[in-house]
């Protein structure tokens, strides 16, 4: 594999989508043997980020003035979605339960990003 | 194709996960509902990168980095994210530094083994690795990045 000129992105790489891909598929790589295993360094790293990091950075890149992102930041970004995702399911809900429902509905979110602040920016944003 | 952000979607699975772990036993999701929450979660990671990018062009830095991300929580009034985020972020790092340990010993293992001098050691000392997401940068990259993903 030849070396590029640009700052070490190739264990970069490596390590971001071993640590959260799920889906894209593992190429031949000479250099990473243990990419294809799940030992013991890459099961709790699993285990860390629910999220895949490679999907996350993906979206991070949709933005244009982003140039670089750290790995870290990444991860902090996937984590934190992991805890909104809670967040808004577990306030929707609260919803459904005033409607006597155990069934989590579209009109439960829609409420809770009315009347929730931190969700204002949510407004607008999703389809119908 | 003209593809809105938004549509970068996260997967099904892995939300329907969370969800589920974050309600009692017994609560159901409809399908419109997780649709909702999917899309909202994309449009999170969008609002929270752009929120964190101007905290790292405040500072005149090109890369964003974990303090950006916190701050930006702080911003966007997510405050109760602060404290799980930082023990998270501790775990990473010390899962970062085994693995790279571990891959470090993995390459001198082969590299004695084909007779190659160790002598380039700079991937090694990159202590916060980065990702680029310059657009010309990738496409000089793209063999590595395809080879890579």
């Amino acid at each position: 594999m030849a070396t590029s000129v640009a700052v070490p992105v190739q264990s970069t790489e490596s390590d971001l989508d071993r640590a959260g891909s799920e889906e894209e598929p593992r190429n031949n790589d000479t250099e990473e043997e243990n990419t294809q295993q799940p030992g013991p360094t890459t099961g709790p790293q699993n285990r860390l980020a629910k999220l895949p990091l490679s999907r996350i950075k993906a979206l991070m890149k949709a933005d244009p003035d982003v140039s670089l992102a750290s790995q870290e930041s990444v991860f902090i970004i996937a984590k934190a979605t992991e805890l909104f995702v809670e967040m808004i399911a577990k306030d929707a809900l609260v919803y459904a339960q005033q409607g006597k429902r155990k069934t989590l509905q579209r009109k439960d979110l829609d409420n809770a990003i009315e009347a929730i602040d931190e969700f204002a920016f949510l407004e607008g944003t999703l389809d119908n | 194709m003209a593809e809105r952000p938004e549509d970068l979607n996260l997967p099904n699975a892995v939300i329907t996960r969370i969800i589920k772990e974050a309600l009692p036993d017994g609560v159901n999701v409809s399908k419109e509902a997780r649709r909702a929450i999917s899309q909202a979660a994309s449009v999170f990671v969008l609002y929270a990168t752009s929120c964190a990018n101007n905290f790292a062009m405040k500072a005149k830095r090109k890369t964003l980095n974990a303090g950006d991300v916190m701050a930006a929580m702080e911003e966007m009034e997510f405050e109760r994210f602060l404290q799980p985020l930082r023990e998270a972020l501790e775990a990473y790092k010390k899962g970062q530094k085994g693995k790279k340990e571990a891959s470090e010993q993995k390459r001198k293992d082969k590299e004695k083994k084909n007779g190659v001098d160790d002598n380039d050691k700079s991937r090694e000392e990159e202590e916060d690795e980065e990702e680029r997401m310059d657009e010309e940068q990738d496409a000089e990259n793209e063999e590595e990045d395809e080879v890579e993903n």
